[in-house]
């Protein structure tokens, strides 16, 4: 049985008229990786909220379906952590050094100390903090902060991470940096991501979901959901950007070329070569 | 308006966020902020609009000294748009919040309409904020701040957490703040969106600055690639098309990359 399933699920906040979900069908397999993408109010912020099970804290006008969470053994939930796209709202204003912070959740979770200081410092080691350990978390910039919250997620090693554009306000090299954790940690637990980076996507997906007001309209890998529909509702990558505005000027001939995207750097470079 | 760092120094308890630095951008004209996260960008922002005041050096927004002006004298000069729209939102709908600014230093409103149009939140005029998506928030925080009708005009990371629609309508706004002759500086980490806009750059790193002068210089020069490093940044994706492909010009777009290639440029863009 899948780790997470939604059947036919619907959700709507209290304070707004239009359903945020919408008879939403989706299944998450353990140590599956799976960005959620669409346009700004799809619904991917509060997918993640419900695959986290904090939909409960928010008044609802309606929900309907059903969304189940896989129990272990011992009848708990699975253990879950989550970046909220608001991170600021997570530091804890509990801990006045950034290594307590990331300490924090795995203090919660009655781990041993020893265990506790390991893990603080390989997740700050993962999300390149180790230089702000002393500093006071309140006191870091925007980025910096979104990496604690990240951090403290990472050190928890949870069975589901869920990360809501976990990259926002990071700059490009941290960006690669952690697109390279996440493929490392790909297989090792169960992924979410809400993300509209293409790059990211192509780095660790291994299937991407697109949802358009609430209900979702695609669910598999990149290349094979790709179409003129699903364009208007992702980013693609700069290259296959440029294919693509090349085609619809009529002028790419290569009939193999003509059907599929091009999602590969090289061949589109070799596409847009044979245009000069 | 000009803008004007002399030898600014800026610390939060022990740690010096910039540290003497100086620079000029000029006015009329399109400035990217960009650098490493905790690079020095949104505290530079902060000081050039006076929330912040420098711990030593001078800062100068056209012939004003920011240093010896309240910061509500500066708020009609220059106006900021934060980086968490949460902590610029309050008002209980959209069209009050964006004509809050106005309303307060009784500036001239005649860029609410085009301002409501460019950013599609016509719809949207009547709902709280505060029930709308981030994204929508992050609209009306930029057309707040917009809306202010000022001579400077910053922007912090407008375009984090974005999605390309709402991204496409940012830019429109930039070229309409363009044409009306704003100087105009936005921080981000978003160079392959953004750089088609970008007159010029200035790149910080660890509080001190990289380089400060025209976009096209800089990619042009040998120093880029180290710079570039250096400020935590990553080579543009369409630069680094144009280079493959040597292109005559470097391109900072899908369609000034496409367009040049097949010799359309000036053309309208295909749907």
């Amino acid at each position: 049985m899948a780790l997470i399933s939604f059947e036919n699920f619907s959700f709507c906040y209290s304070a707004t008229a239009v359903p945020a979900l919408q008879n939403l069908d989706l299944q998450i397999e353990r140590k599956e990786t799976v960005v959620v993408s669409g346009l700004s109010g799809s619904g991917k912020s509060t997918l993640c909220l419900a695959a986290a099970d904090l939909l409960g804290s928010f008044p609802a006008a309606a929900a309907t379906g059903r969304l189940h969470r896989q129990s272990d053994p011992s009848g708990g939930g699975p253990r879950t952590a989550i970046v909220m796209q608001n991170f600021y709202a997570q530091i804890s204003y509990l801990r006045t050094t950034v290594f307590e912070e990331v300490a924090f959740g795995c203090e919660n979770l009655g781990m041993e100390r020893e265990e506790i200081i390991r893990r603080a410092g390989e997740a700050m080691t993962a999300t390149r903090i180790s230089h702000l350990a002393d500093r006071n978390p309140l006191e870091l910039s925007g980025g910096e902060k979104q990496k604690v919250v990240l951090a403290s997620a990472l050190a928890q090693r949870p069975e589901i991470l869920i990360l809501d554009e976990p990259l926002s306000q990071l700059d490009p090299e941290s960006v690669h940096y952690l697109s390279e954790v996440l493929a490392h940690l790909r297989g090792k637990m169960s992924i979410i991501i809400a993300e509209n980076d293409p790059y990211l996507t192509l780095s660790v997906a291994d299937r991407i979901i697109i949802l358009a007001d609430g209900t979702k309209i695609a669910d598999g890998k990149l290349e094979e959901i790709l179409s003129e529909e699903a364009e208007t509702h992702i980013d693609l990558p700069a290259w296959t950007k440029c294919v693509q505005r090349a085609r619809r000027h009529g002028i790419i001939r290569d009939s193999t070329v003509k059907e599929s995207y091009i999602l590969n750097y090289k061949q589109a470079l070799e596409t847009l070569m044979s245009l000069k | 308006m000009r803008i004007e760092f002399q030898q600014v120094t800026h610390s939060f308890g022990s740690t010096n966020a910039l540290e003497s630095i100086s620079c000029r951008l000029a006015s009329g004209r399109t400035t990217l902020l960009v650098g490493h996260n905790g690079s020095g960008k949104s505290t530079f922002l902060k000081l050039m609009n006076g929330i912040l005041k420098p711990s030593s050096g001078r800062i100068w927004l056209g012939e004003v000294m920011t240093s010896e002006y309240r910061l509500s004298q500066i708020a009609s000069m220059c106006a900021l748009s934060f980086q968490n729209p949460d902590d610029q939102i309050f008002a209980s709908n959209v069209e009050k919040e964006i004509r809050f600014g106005i309303s307060n230093t009784g500036r001239d409103g005649s860029l609410f309409l085009p301002l409501v149009e460019t950013l599609h939140l016509k719809d949207a005029l009547s709902q709280n904020p505060f029930e709308m998506n981030y994204a929508m928030r992050r609209l009306v925080s930029i057309a707040g701040t917009a809306a202010m009708n000022t001579p400077i005009i910053a922007f912090d990371e407008p375009t984090a957490g974005l999605s390309m629609r709402e991204k496409n309508y940012f830019g429109q706004l930039v070229s309409l703040l363009k044409e009306l002759g704003k100087t105009i500086v936005i921080v981000t980490h978003d160079l392959d969106f953004m750089l088609q806009w970008a007159d010029d750059l200035l790149m910080l790193s660890r509080g001190q600055i990289q380089y400060c002068g025209s976009r096209d210089a800089f990619f042009g020069s040998a120093r880029a690639r180290p710079v570039i490093r250096n400020c935590g940044l990553r080579i543009p994706n369409y630069l680094r098309l144009s280079r493959a492909l040597g292109t005559a010009q470097p391109c900072f777009s899908a369609s000034e990359l496409v367009d040049g290639l097949i010799g359309k440029k000036g053309e309208p863009a295909p749907p």
